[in-house]
């Protein structure tokens, strides 16, 4: 069972993964995929010491995250896999890595950034990164926690925050 | 004068700072910052400026007090303060630590403070009745 939840989170590690989802899948390993925080070692500690101990952490670049998703092994984690951008998921899925859909939740307001629900705001380049999403095959949903209300986000949807910008 | 900040998940720290107040009266350089509806980047950046405009103000030091450990709160709180020596982060702020800071502070030397708040936030969790 490789990855149980790709998601695209601002916070990236925090109580809602640590807690509310790896509580819910019980994932073996989470992935951080970022060039920023994985070329600075000391913020790569940072977060990875927000994981609770019984879970493995990885802080990787994009193309590596990609990597070693795709590798044999990682068929045999449960994994999690978050990016602080939509732009960045798209990155990993046009790298290869096997998505099963794609997780919306934190995309906190921004300047240029239009609601599309209380906890997903949107520019034109995450538009961008997400129509690519749907275009490889992804189904993107929008849900901040387990048990939450999940929201299903289309083509519609996109084509309407696009005429909000 | 050591200033303090109560960063938390919604508007718990609002009203821990506002019930320090109540007992205490009103006080400075302890102010409260609540993560809703921000990115961590924009966390980050408004516990760097309160960390800046103390240093501005001459501050001796900057506690920051997070509601738990691992969670935005207190990655943000890691990454504005640093290796800064004059900064420090306690998880699980409660009231007895709110207290303390505000009697303490002016006595004590930085890490001396920091220290003592730790052991009366520990001792201020207790079993104190119900058998």
């Amino acid at each position: 069972m490789p990855v149980v939840l790709a998601r695209v989170d601002d916070r990236l590690i925090h109580g809602q993964v640590t807690v509310g989802w790896s509580e819910r899948l019980r994932p073996d390993r989470i992935v951080l995929a970022s060039n920023e925080i994985a070329a600075d070692p000391w913020q790569s500690r940072v977060y990875a010491s927000s994981v609770p101990p019984a879970i493995a952490v990885s802080v990787v670049s994009v193309a590596r995250a990609a990597a070693a998703l795709r590798a044999p092994e990682a068929a045999h984690e449960r994994t999690i896999v978050l990016t602080g951008t939509a732009a960045e998921m798209g990155d990993l899925a046009h790298l290869g890595a096997p998505l099963p859909g794609v997780n919306l939740g934190g995309m906190h307001f921004g300047a240029g950034k239009v609601e599309m629900l209380p906890f997903v705001f949107v520019d034109r380049r995450d538009l961008e990164a997400l129509a690519r999403l749907l275009a490889a095959g992804l189904a993107l949903t929008a849900q901040q926690v387990p048990g939450g209300r999940e929201y299903a986000v289309g083509a519609q949807q996109l084509a309407e925050m696009e005429s909000r910008l | 004068m050591i200033r303090a900040l109560v960063i938390t998940h919604g508007n718990i720290g609002a009203e821990l700072v506002r019930v320090t107040g109540l007992i205490l009266g009103p006080v400075e350089g302890l102010a409260a910052l609540s993560n809703s509806g921000k990115s961590l980047a924009d966390l980050r950046a408004a516990i760097a400026d309160w960390l800046a405009e103390g240093d501005a103000a001459g501050a001796t030091g900057g506690i920051v007090f997070v509601d738990d450990y691992g969670g935005s709160c207190a990655t943000a709180a890691q990454l504005a303060c640093g290796h800064d020596p004059g900064r420090a982060i306690l998880s699980g702020v409660n009231l007895a630590m709110l207290l303390g800071f505000l009697t303490w502070r002016e006595g004590d030397g930085f890490e001396e403070l920091v220290g003592r708040l730790v052991r009366k936030g520990r001792e201020a969790i207790t079993r104190v009745g119900g058998r």
